[in-house]
């Protein structure tokens, strides 16, 4: 891909960090006519709105309040829309901003058809403060929120299904992402930015909160996908199409096995986990079956 | 003047009317007793194309604030406009839409904060966010609602100013009472209130900005500085606007109070809203009988008008100031705490007494008034301040 980068060079996350990778990638794609959105999290913590004189984009960018991304943009997009302007209006939130303080502004925004293109990033809790619980975070997962202890087991509820809920509100596309397959992503993208109010959902590992090793995280974030954990579809005004298939699918304790969050689960754990993601893979099968 | 036209209007209705006259690009707002209707109005003239503004019915107070916020950034004019719980879930954007410098206006129908649940009129709401930085006018009738909202517009985009504006009414009072109220014909208002001309922070590709980087604290100090400038700015922004007003339109609200007969007052109320009306028949009900009283009206609580208070009470003995609101931090209201602050540095210390009124939509009658009008009299005369706080409205007193 050839495209401009729009993203400061300098952006402060941490080694190996993905979620910037999958930011710039984003940008490449929505290219100059684009208005960004980065609100308290990761992204806003290293600088991408930008610090004191300096800014972290080549496009307007602004940092929105923690619950309030997707109503900002909505009266973005409405002033465009008066003033008869066509612009991208973007916001890139982490899972905290999504799928719980924000979550509210954004069935609103998205309910109200606004024009906008809203990309969470997902890398399963409050991992800028510190690696705390988030609705997102997987069962059984260590944070910091969710310690081990006597009593302590990691989380005990499962993770909320954020594309799922967006593609209940009927919303015109839907699209879960993963930062291994990025033609698959920005291809996605595409269709985002025609088909609007659109979400995409890109689950994106964390080094320092999932514990493995810096140069892993495509290797992970691979292993979420071809092990079912985190499949690959969209939702395109209704209809639900998987963009990719595993061809042989990789059990689940693999993918646990890569992170430190996980290690203190038991065999049976895993197995119950092995469970869940058979029975969801297998109902994401038949919802493609179903006609719009 | 192109002609006008006189319609009797309930509160609400005025000021959809001032809404609809100033023309703004982007309204959202989420519906709460005693506001409702206003934005039911404002709809109706979107629907019948009598104002050309994208409406968002949004899911939240926090969310219109926050829309309008993203209206604003974007180079839009805005307005809003809540009560009581609403203002208060919506006080993250509040707070934001000040330091951000965004001219957003916004009614608000003052109802009181739970709890006990209650519906009616009080001053907690808009007083319990005066701290965001917005400026707050209070009116007395239906008619001011209109002309300040017109207003509001005005001083809120004016360069030396560029902060948020309230424009608070009394809950039922006034929002679903009605008078006679003359509408401004829309040709006199454009004349008045320019098309919005954003030139502060905009979200515009051809111009690429970062609104809001982490900012460290030197930056930020000087900011909070110059937001403090920018208010202190807006009294004679507020005053000149008033003057224009006037002579275009024929009404004078006096800029930021309004004394009425306090040239050889010995005591004065000083009162807020729509209580001001009867407090004006009890002065010369009070003159009549021989005795000096007068009247301050403020018509904005910020920026608070310290000195043009200080300039008209200098020569009275007692000050008897009524609040529609009690902080519990004080047992005081708010008007009480920043004249007697402001008194502090002048040579006249005219006695100050605290009444507590109106709370939850009790009456601020004839004879809550006149009570307050005997106990600053008397205490002029005697030059004796009341032991207590008093609280007209209190079954069997305070005690």
């Amino acid at each position: 891909m050839k495209k401009e980068d729009l993203l400061s060079p300098g952006i402060s996350a941490c080694v190996g960090c993905i979620v910037e990778s999958s930011l710039r990638l984003a940008l490449k794609v929505l290219g100059r006519n684009t208005v960004l959105a980065i609100p308290p999290g990761c992204m806003g913590g290293t600088g991408v709105v930008g610090w004191e004189n300096t800014m972290g984009t080549k496009i307007p960018v602004f940092f929105p309040l923690f619950p309030n991304t997707a109503s900002m943009l909505s009266g973005i997009a409405a002033a465009y829309e008066y003033q008869g302007k066509k612009i991208n209006v973007v916001g890139f939130v982490g899972d905290g901003g999504t799928a719980d303080i924000g979550l509210q502004a954004l069935s609103g925004a998205v309910e109200r058809n606004s024009d906008i293109i809203y990309i969470c990033y997902d890398n399963e809790g409050y991992m800028n403060t510190g690696m705390q619980r988030s609705s997102t975070t997987s069962y059984g997962a260590w944070t910091s929120t969710t310690p081990l202890g006597k009593k302590g087991k990691g989380k005990t509820q499962n993770r909320k299904d954020m594309a799922m809920i967006m593609a209940a509100h009927d919303m015109p596309y839907v699209a879960t992402a993963s930062p291994a397959f990025p033609l698959d992503y920005t291809k996605k993208i595409e269709k985002a930015m025609k088909l609007k109010p659109s979400y995409i959902h890109i689950l994106n590992p964390c080094l320092t909160g999932w514990k493995y090793p810096s140069e892993k995280a495509i290797e992970v974030a691979k292993l979420s996908v071809q092990s079912c954990a985190w499949p690959l579809y969209e939702i395109e005004n209704g209809t639900l199409k998987i963009t990719h298939k595993p061809g042989k699918i990789r059990p689940i304790k693999e993918y646990v096995e890569t992170q430190g969050r996980f290690k203190h689960l038991t065999e049976e754990e895993i197995e119950e986990y092995q469970n869940d993601v058979n029975r969801k893979w297998i109902r994401l099968l038949n919802l493609e079956k179903i006609p719009a | 003047m192109a002609k006008t036209t006189i319609e009797v209007l309930n509160g609400n209705r005025a000021a959809s009317y001032g809404v609809i006259l100033s023309k703004p690009h982007v309204i959202a707002a989420y519906p709460i007793t005693p506001q409702t209707p206003l934005i039911e109005y404002i709809a109706q003239a979107i629907a019948d194309g009598e104002l050309d503004a994208k409406s968002l019915e949004v899911e939240s107070e926090h969310s219109a604030m926050s829309a309008l916020e993203g209206a604003s950034l974007a180079g839009a004019r805005t307005f809003t406009a809540t009560s009581s719980q609403g203002l208060a879930y919506m006080y993250e954007p509040v707070y934001r839409a000040s330091t951000l410098r965004l001219p957003i206006v916004m009614n608000i129908a003052n109802r009181e904060m739970d709890s006990p649940q209650t519906l009616w009129c009080g001053h907690s709401d808009s007083v319990g966010v005066r701290s965001a930085g917005w400026i707050q006018f209070y009116a007395e009738n239906n008619q001011e609602i209109l002309d300040t909202t017109i207003q509001a517009f005005k001083i809120a985009e004016s360069k030396e100013v560029l902060l948020p504006v309230m424009v608070c009414y009394d809950g039922f009072f006034l929002s679903h009472s009605s008078e006679p109220v003359e509408i401004p014909n829309q040709s006199d208002v454009d004349s008045f209130l320019p098309p919005y001309q954003p030139n502060q922070a905009i979200l515009d590709p051809e111009h690429p900005m970062a609104i809001d980087p982490l900012t460290p604290s030197s930056l930020l100090t000087s900011y909070r500085y110059k937001q403090v400038k920018a208010m202190e700015a807006s009294k004679e922004v507020i005053k000149n606007i008033n003057k224009e007003y006037y002579n275009k339109f024929g009404r004078n609200y006096h800029g930021l109070i309004e004394a009425y007969k306090c040239e050889d007052a010995e005591a004065i109320l000083v009162t807020t809203g729509s209580m001001t009306g009867t407090a004006r028949y009890i002065v010369d009900k009070f003159r009549l009988e021989g005795n000096r009283l007068g009247l301050i009206k403020l018509r904005v609580l910020s920026p608070f008008p310290a000195e043009e208070l200080v300039k008209h009470t200098s020569q009275a003995k007692a000050i008897g100031v009524i609040d529609r609101h009690v902080q519990f931090y004080s047992g005081t209201g708010t008007a009480y705490l920043e004249l007697k602050s402001a008194l502090y540095d002048h040579e006249s210390q005219p006695i100050v007494i605290a009444f507590i009124a109106g709370l939850g939509g009790a009456e601020i009658g004839i004879k809550e008034l006149q009570q307050a009008a005997k106990t600053t009299l008397n205490a002029s005369k005697k030059n004796e301040k009341p032991k207590e706080n008093i609280w007209l409205n209190l079954q069997g007193g305070s005690k």
